[in-house]
């Protein structure tokens, strides 16, 4: 049976055919073979080679087609074709209920009512708590240090053996308005659980990607400037209270003369810190640069105020396990939202 | 693999729910429609703000005259129309003249009831109220309406203390209204009878275990098991047990079961007798049959937050449940599936099921002031009975026009709904 069919294949290889399709002796079926199901490798990979190529041939030739469309249709004045979008899973995220819309009073309300609205409204200056799990070593120290010159205001204390509710409590008594706690694993910092105080809700990340000032190329060293803060595409609830809580770490005042930001990127529920020095500069440019042909036209000095990031500081991804109301209470504590495996229904859900 | 594809939730059979939250806010969530309904919220009630937090909520499921009384944070207790949602009456939490004012301002409502069957007087007085604050302090009064002349003689309000130290953390009022039970952080279960306000059991702890340790008491939700038997009780603890106690057999617990590794939020009685509903602090539902001590089954339905109530629908098979990850959750308990969620943009604080709602549409009559409750009550139930239902239906009935717009737009809003008590009422219409 094979041979017969490796057979026949040849046979339509000679006649010239393609050698994915190949027609049954009953009239009605049309069998296809898939290129994976040949087992020769060399001629496997041969007709693979092939698809690419022929793949490859099209693809060029679309693109071809559609610039010069788009071309002609400039020249003659008409509107070029549009520019296809790709799709992507942030594109197709799934409709959520729960994003936030700006025409909404509950949220103000709750934004008024909840913990950090002393510290967002500048009742309160935020004061910062870093401290470690009881074993720290290797990169620990070295990415508590790049953390307390990001964040101002933040005083380190070493863990000891305390419990974290203990912790809480000392720190309540001296008026700190969030604990930061840097979880190490295996030598690595692994988790970063940010408590609000004096009751305010927790949040645990799982702290991936970490990269040190140090290993960063041509990095900066931050002044000591209040940094701006850039929280980006916190939609829903959850996002918003989230974003909310690493707002109330930083002061809402910042110093825009010391031109540093610190961004907090949302992305498929991943956030991404970097922290950048900026600084805005005039550049000359000539238009008309790229149409070689004509070298009669005079380039027009055209002046544009871009901005130049230097990267310093540590660039790190955090991803929220977690989110508790109240102080730090695993075992007794409520819940606010926490990832259950039975949550992740659909690639293009996230939530936050 | 995660599952990947969706499951469409079934709708859920025409029902009325009442959820309250952090805010202060009373949302109504209707299902309109036989048979598939999405639940939908026609009304909210309430200013948002947050010293109005609802602590407490107790619901007089009746047909006529139903009342919804709510605890606040700011130490006033509102009794509410649930059909309008007009407030009828305010008092104060710490009403009479021998509590000391500085000790009972810190001292939040934890339980509330409000009595369905007392109702003496009915035209000045607006019912019985039992409330119960976090330091023991229990207190029946007589709640008379806002319109009623206040030289009325009111009852002098029976308080008594039911414990000395400790919080207590849950209460619950037996069906027939003549004991109350509470329970708490180092506060033992005691039951009380309350005609003669006399303790007439207490809980004691479990054996400590062959270490020599105990765990210190630590109630955080109660309910008694039957609605015609005060004598056995469902308590749920902070150290994720869920116990069964008799009070004819013994003090300990007749059975203990341990569930999964959070504390148990919220505990509720199925109308059968034997099976009940259990909510923890990381959003797990599951229901437990209390004759065997065996776990029925679990709900799975993406809950992610606490829950923090339950309702019984009395008559269809559902329960509603709500929590602080803002959604309203509709179960079905024979499947143990998920009907439906509504996102309510707060942390919900409990829900109230209103089992009389029909959906039927009536030739709209408009909604007719419920004038004197005297009249109503002296007239034939039925005539009541008819203008309440008509009024509610008619309600409905131009909510549904308006509201399915809003209702999609509410949808979103919701906030976290601490909350879900489903006041659903469901009737004929199934």
């Amino acid at each position: 049976m094979a041979k017969e069919k490796k057979r026949k294949a040849a046979e339509e290889a000679v006649d010239g055919d393609d050698y994915i399709e190949r027609e049954d002796k009953k009239p009605k079926k049309q069998k296809l073979i898939l290129a994976s199901q040949i087992k020769n490798k060399e001629k496997r990979s041969a007709v693979y080679a092939k698809l690419k190529h022929e793949k490859r041939v099209e693809k060029h030739k679309k693109i071809k087609a559609r610039d010069a469309a788009s071309k002609q249709a400039l020249e003659l004045g008409e509107e070029p074709p549009e520019k296809m979008v790709p799709r992507t899973i942030e594109n197709t995220r799934e409709l959520d209920e729960t994003v936030c819309r700006p025409d909404d009073e509950e949220l103000f309300a709750g934004n008024d009512a909840d913990e950090f609205s002393a510290v967002l409204k500048q009742q309160t200056a935020p004061k910062v708590l870093i401290t470690t799990c009881r074993f720290n070593s290797s990169r620990g120290p070295a990415f508590i240090k790049e953390l307390l010159s990001v964040i101002p205001n933040a005083q380190y204390y070493k863990r000891g053996t305390y419990e974290l509710k203990k912790i809480v409590e000392y720190a309540k008594n001296k008026e700190f308005t969030s604990i930061i706690v840097v979880h190490t694993n295996r030598r690595e910092p692994d988790a970063l659980l940010l408590i609000g105080l004096p009751d305010g809700p927790t949040a645990h990340f799982r702290l991936s990607n970490l990269v040190l000032r140090k290993d960063i190329k041509n990095h900066g060293n931050p002044t000591s400037h209040e940094p701006e803060l850039v929280l980006n595409n916190f939609t829903t609830r959850l996002g918003h209270r989230v974003g909310r809580m690493i707002q109330s770490l930083f002061p809402q005042v910042p110093n825009f003369r010391g031109r540093r930001v610190v961004t907090f990127h949302n992305q498929r529920d991943f956030i991404f810190f970097r922290h950048h020095r900026y600084v805005f500069e005039v550049k000359e440019k000539k238009e008309g640069l790229k149409d070689k042909k004509s070298k009669a036209s005079q380039g027009k000095t055209e002046k544009k105020a871009i901005a130049r990031l230097q990267e310093c500081g540590p660039r790190f991804t955090l991803k929220l396990v977690s989110l508790q109301h109240g102080t730090f209470d695993t075992k007794g504590g409520e819940f606010e939202w926490v990832h259950k495996a039975d949550m992740d229904t659909s690639r293009r859900r996230f939530f936050i | 693999m995660p599952r990947t594809s969706t499951v469409e939730s079934p709708g859920c059979p025409p029902l009325r729910a009442l959820t309250t939250d952090s805010l202060g806010l009373i949302k109504v969530v209707e299902v309109r429609g036989k048979g598939g309904g999405t639940p939908q919220v026609v009304e909210t009630w309430g200013p948002p703000d947050a010293s109005r937090s609802v602590l407490a909520t107790s619901y007089a499921d009746r047909k006529k005259d139903p009342v919804l009384a709510v605890a606040r944070k700011n130490g006033l207790i509102e009794f509410l129309n649930p059909l309008k949602g007009d407030v009828l009456t305010t008092i104060k939490a710490s009403e009479s003249g021998s509590t000391d004012q500085s000790a009972s301002a810190n001292d939040l409502l934890v339980g509330l009831h409000f009595f369905k069957s007392k109702q003496e007087d009915s035209s000045s007085m607006l019912g019985t109220l039992l409330t119960c604050t976090e330091k023991g302090k229990v207190c029946i009064r007589s709640v008379g309406r806002s319109d009623a002349p206040s030289d009325q003689s009111i009852d002098s309000p029976n308080e008594w203390s039911v414990t000395n130290g400790g919080h207590v953390l849950c209460s619950s009022l037996d069906p027939s209204e003549n004991y109350a039970l509470f329970g708490g952080k180092h506060v033992e279960l005691n039951l009380w009878d309350l005609n003669s306000s006399k303790k007439i059991w207490a809980a004691k702890p479990p054996r400590p275990n062959n270490l020599g340790i105990s765990i210190p008491t630590w109630f955080t939700a109660s309910t008694f098991l039957c609605k015609d038997d005060h004598r056995k009780i469902v308590a749920g603890t902070n150290q994720h047990q869920v116990r069964l106690y008799d009070i004819t057999s013994q003090r300990r617990a007749v059975i203990s079961i341990d569930f999964r590794e959070s504390p148990i939020k919220a505990v509720r009685e199925d109308t059968d007798g034997h099976t009940v509903y259990v909510g923890t602090a990381i959003g797990d539902l599951a229901s437990f049959d209390m004759r065997t001590g065996k776990m029925v089954g679990c709900y799975k339905g993406k809950c992610c937050g606490s829950i923090r109530s339950i309702a019984k629908h009395p008559d269809l098979p559902l329960i509603a449940s709500c929590g602080l990850d803002s959604y309203l959750r509709i179960w079905d308990t024979n499947k143990r599936q998920l009907l439906s969620a509504v996102f309510l943009k707060q942390h919900l604080t409990s829900v109230v099921i209103d089992s009389h709602f029909t959906a039927q549409e009536l030739e709209g009559t408009k909604p007719e002031e419920p004038t004197s409750q005297s009249e109503v009550r002296d007239q034939s139930d039925q005539g009541g009975n008819c203008d309440e239902e008509r009024s509610r239906k008619s309600k409905k009935k131009r909510k549904d026009a308006a509201g399915k717009k809003e209702k999609k737009m509410k949808m979103h809003d919701e906030e976290q709904i601490s909350g879900i008590e489903d006041p659903a009422e469901k009737r004929l219409d199934r």
